[in-house]
Order: structure tokens, then sequence, then C-alpha cells
């Protein structure tokens, strides 16, 4: 399959502010110790019946799916399904007993053996929680005909961690919150969304320090509560992130000097010779900003796979030469400057 | 400012959360929060929150909680305590919510306010949840009917949910 069909290549509903939407569900056997206190030989068992549910089924799953065993998956690339959110960073450890079943398109993803026996995962581009949901819950069911999870009449799917119990349902939203951010109402934010039951946090790249401006909105309660009462209420939430977002931007972006460092950013990451990944991190957040207003005219697909393709795991795996740190910078200051570079954009008059 | 964890080097991770009506908060440098379970954006959310925390069954592994010596109860699924289980806020295995069940029931309601499960039925969920579902959606029907004024159907689901409930009361 070609890169362009892959999930993050394609910028989704409110994908000014939304970079993309995921759905988790947590799921064990019952009959199998959970992962913490598994055997070798009952990782190997979990592992197979998985497989074996997912890949020689005559199920509408069949077919699709790639088998990944993670334990002896190369680190880059390993470290390139993390970057492109397919897995956990954890689970790029490759740990003994790990596996990934990854559909065609990338967008959903079967952990065996992470924090509980599976994890499936749903990713969409944009905010589309109910779509995401439906596809998770789809594969669910056809899942749990074959493997009869681990449910209790009272708490619900049974998870390793406590805090998964009910639902084992984990729907997240990832946000660029530049305008929130510099105004610095991203504290108030956290506090307003934590009293309504989900919880926002950033990461700010890899670096310790580089800023990307990218938050996460989850739900953080899952029992006592149905799949859609949840999604609907991060759904509302998101939605008025997102307002908050696009008016903060506007004021913003009225501002010169905001103007300017868009137009800075763009300029250096059309020209440098050699970028870091921290660098590139701070200013293609600048330059997702002034792409999303229409200050500067770029397609935010061209910027959802940038986001991607040039972090250090994905450009070391797809790279035909051995790229040592240095080497990186150089090869992803090409890589940004072939995407965004002189015919990319046309200037736009504001 | 300084990781809370390593106190060495900077906290680059803000993560806060309400756990049944009480916040907290925890500033952690990339290392400790990648530890933590919160390495990147999407990482799910793995347990380090107990270290971040304190323990999510505090209560249970209160020493008061625990008889001494050995008449410790044992999962018969994986051979953990309730001990073992307060120490890593992990189950061993499905047994564990079975064999602990009364103990951990207030360390859930604490963490998610209630102790019902509300969300997806599979098909092998037993005959009485999936008869308090039906009884819900009966209740949530009732209610409906009553403010829509249709009595007749009203009192037919009244009968309804009284034959459900017996059922379930015996
Ligand atoms: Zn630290
Ligand atoms: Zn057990």
């Amino acid at each position: 399959m070609t890169d362009s069909k892959k999930w993050y290549t394609q910028s989704g509903p409110d994908g000014d502010v939304v970079l993309s939407t995921r759905i988790r569900l947590a799921r064990n056997f019952s009959d199998i110790p959970f992962v913490g206190r598994m055997t070798d030989a009952q990782k190997a068992q979990v592992e197979e019946r998985v497989r074996d549910a997912v890949l020689n089924g005559n199920s509408t799953l069949a077919g699709s799916f790639h088998y990944i065993d993670m334990e002896h998956c190369p680190h880059v690339q390993a470290v390139s399904l993390a970057e492109r959110h397919l897995i956990s960073p954890e689970f790029s450890q490759g740990a003994a007993g790990t596996a990934l079943l990854l559909l065609e398109d990338e967008s959903v993803s079967i952990m065996v053996n992470e924090e509980d026996h599976l994890r499936v995962q749903v990713m969409r581009p944009g905010l589309d929680l109910n779509g995401a949901y439906d596809t998770a819950d789809k594969i669910d069911t056809l899942l749990d005909e074959k493997l009869n999870f681990a449910f209790h009449d009272r708490l619900g799917y049974l998870t390793q961690c406590p805090t998964n119990l009910g639902t084992g349902m984990r729907a997240s939203v990832m946000l660029h919150l530049p305008a929130l951010q510099e105004l610095g109402s991203m504290n108030q934010l956290a506090n307003t969304v934590a009293k309504l039951g989900l919880t926002i946090r950033g990461t700010y790249g890899e670096g310790s320090d580089a800023k990307g401006a990218v938050y996460q909105l989850s739900n953080q309660v899952t029992l006592g509560i149905s799949e859609q009462a949840a999604i609907e209420n991060l759904r509302s939430i998101a939605q008025q992130v997102i307002a908050q977002e696009r008016n903060a931007r506007k004021q913003l972006c009225a501002d010169v000097r905001v103007q300017d460092r868009i137009w800075r950013s763009y300029g250096i990451l059309t020209t440098a010779r050699t970028l870091t990944v921290k660098e590139f991190t701070g200013l293609i957040s600048n330059v997702r900003l002034g792409a999303a207003t229409g200050i500067l005219d770029i397609p935010m697909d061209v910027i959802s796979r940038l986001l991607i393709d040039a972090m250090p795991g994905t450009m070391i795996s797809r790279s035909e030469q051995d790229l040592d740190a240095a080497k990186a910078d150089l090869e992803r200051a090409r890589l940004v400057r072939d995407a965004l570079g002189p015919n990319r954009p046309q200037e736009t008059q504001f | 400012m300084l990781c809370e964890k390593c106190h060495k080097n900077e906290a680059t991770t803000h993560i806060k959360r309400v756990i049944n009506g009480q916040a907290s908060e925890v500033y952690l440098c990339a290392d400790c929060a990648a530890k933590a379970g919160f390495g990147s954006i999407h990482s799910p959310f793995s347990l380090g929150l107990n270290d971040l925390l304190g323990s999510v069954f505090g209560e249970a592994a209160h020493p008061k909680a625990i008889p001494a010596g050995g008449d410790e109860v044992r999962c018969s699924g994986c051979g953990s305590t309730l001990q073992d289980i307060a120490a890593t806020g992990r189950a061993g295995c499905a047994k564990c919510y079975d064999t602990f069940y009364d103990q951990l029931l207030p360390s859930l309601q604490r963490l998610h306010g209630k102790t019902r499960h509300a969300g997806k039925l599979p098909a092998s969920a037993g005959v009485e949840a999936k008869q308090r579902r039906q009884l819900d959606e009966l209740r949530k029907a009732l209610s409906l009917a009553v403010e829509k004024q249709e009595f007749e159907n009203a009192a037919a689901l009244r009968d309804e949910i009284k034959a459900l409930e017996q059922g379930l009361n015996q």
C-alpha cells in the first residue's frame, strides 16, 4: 500500500486544531494470568490465540492484518511504530512475547501482551470519536466471538489495571493548541477538564524542552459509564476547547509579531540545511498555526505527514543509508525543504 | 522547575487528574514521564499511575486490612494476595477481582466514583447483567412515557419493570 493511504497522511474533521482521534480497548483472557504475572509459555499462548483469531478467521478481519513480532523487530522500526502512534513507547522496547497486529492502512493496531493481553486501538485523522469507536466496537465483537474476553457482570471488562475496569476504553483526542498555550490558558483548561472527568496533558516533543503545543485530551472514568456517554462527554468538551483555541488564534494572529514569527519559522524550515528534532518541532508548530489560519498556504495534510516523516525512528528506518544523529539532521532538513519548499506554498495576502 | 520524581532534570510534562473529586498534579521530566507511562502523546495510561498517586489500593494495603501470617487469602487463579495487588496496583488475573471483590470495592469507588459497569455487554455476559441492563432501559422508557403522558404505555412498562425486579431479587 502506498504511503498516501495511511491514516496519518490525511487531515480530518476540525483538522485545523485536531491532529487525530484514538480509541483504545483493553481486553484480557480469564484463564491466563495478566501480563505482569505471566510465564513466557503463557505469553506465547496468548499470542497464538490472538494471531489465530485475527489472521486465520474467516471473518472480515482476516487477510488485511500484518503480524509483527515485537521481540525481534529492529529497534528503529519499533520506534517508528511509536512515532506513528501505533504502539506505546514502552511497547517499542520489544519485551519478550510481545506482538503487534497492524491493519494495512495502519488505522487499527492490536498490541498483544502490552499492559493487557490485548489492546485494540483505532486511529482516525481529525476529530472522529464515533467513527473510531464504531470500528473498535466491531473488531471487539468479532474478536470476542472467538476469544471470549474476561468479563465480570458488575465490573465489566476485567483489566490488569483497575483504572481501566468497566468499558476498558480510553478515548483520546490529540489537539494542537499553540494559541491557548501562548495565552497561558493551559493550566486553567487542565483544571476545568479535570472537574469534568477528563484529563489533558502536554508532552513537548522528543527533547526535554522542544515545544510542539500538542496536547492529549482523554476520558478518565471507565466504570459506571457507557462508551457512548464517555465519548459524548469527551466530544462536547473537545468542541469547546477547539472553539476556544480558534478564538485565541484569531486574537493572536492579528498581531504582526505573531505573523512575523510564523513567516520566520516558515523561512527557516524551507531554507535550513540542518534541523534537529527539537528545532523542527518548535518551528513546525508555528507553521501549522500559520497554515490553519490561512496566513500560510500549505495543505494541512502536508504538515500531518511531516510530523511523522521527520521523526528520528521513521526517518532512519526508511533511509537507505546509515544515519547517525548529524546525518539525520541533514536528511531532516532536506525532507522538510522538499515538503514545504519554494514551489510548494503560494503566498496569500492578508 | 525540577522534576518531582528524580529532582534532577527539568520538568516538561505536567500530569493532572482528578480521582473521585480529588485533584492531583505532578510535574515530571521526560525520562520519568516515560517511565511512568506518559512518554509520548499517544501512549496509553499504563501503570505508573500508582507511583504518581500513591497506591490506588492504599486503603486495602493498610496493615490493618490484611490478616497477618498464614491465613492470608490467595487468588486461586494466579496465587496473588491482596498485598501483592496493593503493592503493584495491578490485579494478577481476572479471578483476583472475584477473590478480593469486597476489599477492592472501596478503591474502585474512589477511582471511578461508581462500581457497576454500564457499558457494552458481550455475548458471554450473565443473565443478571443483561436483565439489569434491560431494567435500566425500561426505566428510561417509563420516565419518557410519563413525560409524554402515555399512561397506558407507562402502566405496561411499570408491570414489566416490576416483574423483572422480582426476578432479580430472588
Ligand atoms: Zn525525573
Ligand atoms: Zn488472580
